[in-house]
């Protein structure tokens, strides 16, 4: 292993002679050769989107993300216009083989006025209160999915959490109560976490219950984060779900994930959440690669939104993969973004949808 | 030092000379070297720094078209505007800084002045960002389109970058060999640019049609080679074409122009330069896709990060850049220490320790560039590319060997003084 990770530090050059490298669409070498997980599986999953709606306004997180140094910055330095920012967060209700429910909440979005808004219309406040919710999963600490985090704690500290080993610093302290204020459109946290923290690493599963699990991938991101949790459901007779917060390890790279690691890991019968291809809405070439490489696979259902991009989801439609369209519900929402196509085509799973698996 | 002499330009013919021994020379430069490559960086480029132009791809853009305008210089135009006294007489730091001077006034004037400011605006909307936000709708923001932009420059400049190298090593200026400076420059120059607009339409305009929604198909066709390739990237063939690149100038720091110039008379030399420079730069492609595929598994379509064919052809062209950087100071700042073996062993044990120190380069680049350098931490990640940073280090070797005669380390000298 060491000697493998020394290799990929390296990355490259020097063996091997090979005119030609493998040029398939699935890869085929990498299935066959490692032992296979069984975490279980499930009766049915159902997931709500409480809010995919991380800004309101592509242009104007883009100058503040420009104004601050570029991409690269860390997120802690930008300064937000504080009128754009919504958030994202899902809620995951798990059907197990007897019968009983167990939900879940995966993020917590990035305003506060916005989260306390969606999680009050979708009645998660109530359910953290009461303590409904079993587990809390911290996609990544991006911006738009942890800035938002004193939304949950002021209603249940204590809760269990699932956290990236490799989240930044200042994501840590905010998690024990530090306040980033000063800057516009930095969190605070006036409720530091008291619960289970479980800080996950990478080539671990983390199994949450019979059929249900996390596991961590050591992804790049932007504005200086890495790291995303992404949760594998396996259904039965139907075959594992991801639930992702942005994706950035890639939709690819998840369902081959399941096939190089879990037991059935062939069976890929859907996903929801971000898929991390074009958030901006700007285009290039590798984006059609993905449309054509997720048609590889037999899956049912792919309820993708937020940083997925509104042009990916009408050409996936278009390429006759199956993206489960929104609803009008989003319009109900006190504040709705400026993408004008976006929010008149429903091409994609919006805020207040429900997705059954 | 001849005058007279056009075919071998002052380059070639100038003599250089430590001024202690080799190694103490030649480390002294590389302090400088390390040093001087750090302060640009930090002022011009890092995300810690003042004017942040490590976007990443505006940065790349930057150093490589200053490269090839510094390449012009040289072996085109033979420094022209400058004369041989002068460039016989004036102090480095004073010849360095003027051409310099010339070579960034170029790269402005024909970059921005006439590819941003006239084409991009009056021709072809990629080539200016502001156009591109002006006309675009969907997506074509602040940020993406210097993104787009800067892309498309450094589309250009491969097709440019290995035609110059071909012409320079292969065309050994054959053509026009009478003229005088400027004209035979220019004559060579409009050759080589003649012959890069059809190579760079054939294998990047797709792509950058792509880049849209809807895909520009009536301006440009979709790209041709995502059966061949695994992707509809363009990054396919700039993968191939930089690799050839690479390996042809391996050939001339370690290898003094072998086996290129083993080969007499035109058009044959020049043939040999652009289908060996092809074949060993397609087998240097190669050899590095197979030993990414034994390091992470396979590319799949539509894969991120790594597992991209993508990322991995453009990830050929950073791993060749850290094998070249270390070649290239090999053979400027301690060169004459192999000067006793074989040519053949010289060059063979130059080039296994170039891969060795690059490999190194590599490894450390990774594990402490985030500190030093201010860059994102990992191998893959999208808004990250050592292209750049490797790129100017070779511009900053080639100011300091060509401009500055690898001052302090070395000085220049007339050939009667070397055979005292």
């Amino acid at each position: 292993m060491q000697r493998r990770t020394f290799l990929k530090r390296l990355a490259t050059t020097s063996a091997g002679l090979a005119l030609t490298s493998g040029m398939g669409a699935v890869p085929r070498n990498a299935y066959a050769k490692r032992k296979k997980q069984d975490f279980g599986e499930i009766k049915s999953l159902k997931v709500e989107c409480i809010s995919e709606t991380s800004w309101f306004d592509n242009p104007t997180l883009g100058k503040d993300i420009k104004a601050a140094g570029g991409i690269n910055t860390n997120q802690y330095d930008v300064t937000y216009n504080e009128e754009n920012l919504g958030g994202y967060a899902a809620l995951i209700e798990v059907e197990a083989l007897d019968g009983k429910k167990t939900k879940y909440l995966l993020d917590s979005g990035w305003s506060n006025d916005w989260m306390d808004y969606v999680f009050q219309k979708s009645g998660v406040d109530k359910m953290l209160q009461n303590k409904e919710i079993d587990t809390m999963v911290i996609s990544h600490d991006h911006i738009d999915h942890y800035f938002g985090i004193e939304s949950t704690l002021k209603h249940q500290p204590d809760i269990k959490m699932y956290f990236p080993s490799t989240s930044m610093k200042k994501s840590f302290e905010l998690l024990k109560g530090a306040d980033f204020s000063s800057t516009p459109g930095c969190p605070k946290n006036a409720h530091p976490h008291t619960g289970e923290l479980i800080v996950t690493k990478p080539d671990q599963l983390y199994k949450l219950q019979d059929g249900a699990a996390v596991v961590f991938f050591d992804a790049p991101a932007t504005l200086q984060v890495r790291g995303e949790n992404v949760m594998y459901f396996k259904i039965k007779d139907k075959g594992y779900v991801t639930v992702t917060g942005c994706c950035h390890p890639g939709i690819l790279t998840l369902i081959n994930y399941a096939r190089r690691n879990f037991k059935d890991g062939k069976k890929n019968y859907g996903c929801y959440g971000g898929l991390h291809i074009s958030p901006f809405e700007n285009w290039d070439p590798k984006m059609d690669d993905i449309i054509a490489g997720v048609k590889q696979y037999d899956m049912q259902k792919i309820a993708c939104n937020h940083c997925t991009g509104w042009i990916w989801a009408e050409k996936a439609v278009k390429a006759g993969l199956p993206i489960v369209p929104g609803t009008d519900k989003f319009l109900s929402y006190k504040k709705v973004g400026t993408l004008a196509k976006a929010n008149t085509s429903n091409v994609y799973t919006g805020n207040g949808d429900t997705v059954v698996f | 030092m001849g005058t007279q002499n056009i075919r071998q330009g002052w380059l070639a013919e100038r003599q250089l000379a430590p001024r202690w021994n080799v190694w103490a020379s030649g480390l002294l430069n590389l302090v400088v070297l390390a040093v001087t490559a750090m302060v640009v960086w930090w002022i011009f480029f890092s995300n810690g720094g003042p004017l942040k132009l490590y976007t990443p791809l505006l940065g790349f853009s930057l150093v490589i078209w200053v490269l090839l305008v510094i390449i012009w210089q040289t072996e085109y135009f033979d420094y022209w505007p400058l004369k041989r006294p002068y460039l016989d007489a004036a102090h480095p730091l004073q010849k360095g800084g003027i051409l310099t001077g010339i070579a960034l006034g170029v790269y402005f004037v024909f970059i921005f002045g006439i590819m941003f400011y006239i084409i991009g605006r009056y021709g072809i909307t990629y080539f200016n960002w502001n156009s591109l936000t002006q006309y675009g709708e969907l997506g074509q923001d602040v940020m993406s389109t210097r993104e787009t932009t800067s892309w498309a420059f450094i589309c250009l400049s491969v097709p440019f970058l290995w035609l110059t190298t071909v012409l320079m090593v292969g065309g050994d200026k054959t053509a026009w060999p009478d003229s005088l400076q400027p004209g035979q420059g220019l004559a060579n120059w409009l050759l080589m640019g003649l012959l890069s607009v059809p190579l760079y339409l054939v294998f990047f305009h797709p792509h950058i049609g792509s880049m849209f929604y809807p895909a520009q198909v009536y301006a440009a066709v979709p790209p041709w080679w995502k059966e061949i390739a695994g992707t509809n990237s363009a990054e396919y063939g700039l993968g191939i074409l930089f690799c050839s690149v690479i390996v042809i100038f391996i050939t001339l720091q370690l290898w003094e122009g072998r086996p290129w110039n083993l080969v007499k008379g035109q058009p044959w030399k020049f043939i040999a330069v652009v289908v060996g420079g092809l074949l060993l730069g397609f087998l240097f492609f190669k050899i590095q896709l197979a030993v990414m595929d034994y390091l992470w598994d396979e590319a799949y379509i539509g894969g991120q990060n790594e597992y991209n064919y993508g990322w991995r052809y453009s990830h050929t062209v950073t791993m060749g850049n850290f094998i070249l950087v270390p070649a290239i100071i090999l053979g400027t700042y301690f060169g004459e220490a192999f000067s006793r073996l074989a040519p053949w062993l010289r060059g063979l044990t130059m080039s296994v320790l170039s891969v060795i120190l690059g490999l190194l380069f590599a490894w450390a680049y990774y594990a402490w560039a985030p500190v030093l350098l201010g860059v994102c931490e990992g191998v893959s990640h999208p808004s990250e590319n050592p292209s750049a940073f490797l790129v100017l280090l070779i511009v900053l070797l080639n100011i300091h060997d060509a401009f500055m005669d690898k001052w302090p380390g070395y000085r220049l000298v007339a050939p009667e003084d070397l055979q005292r």
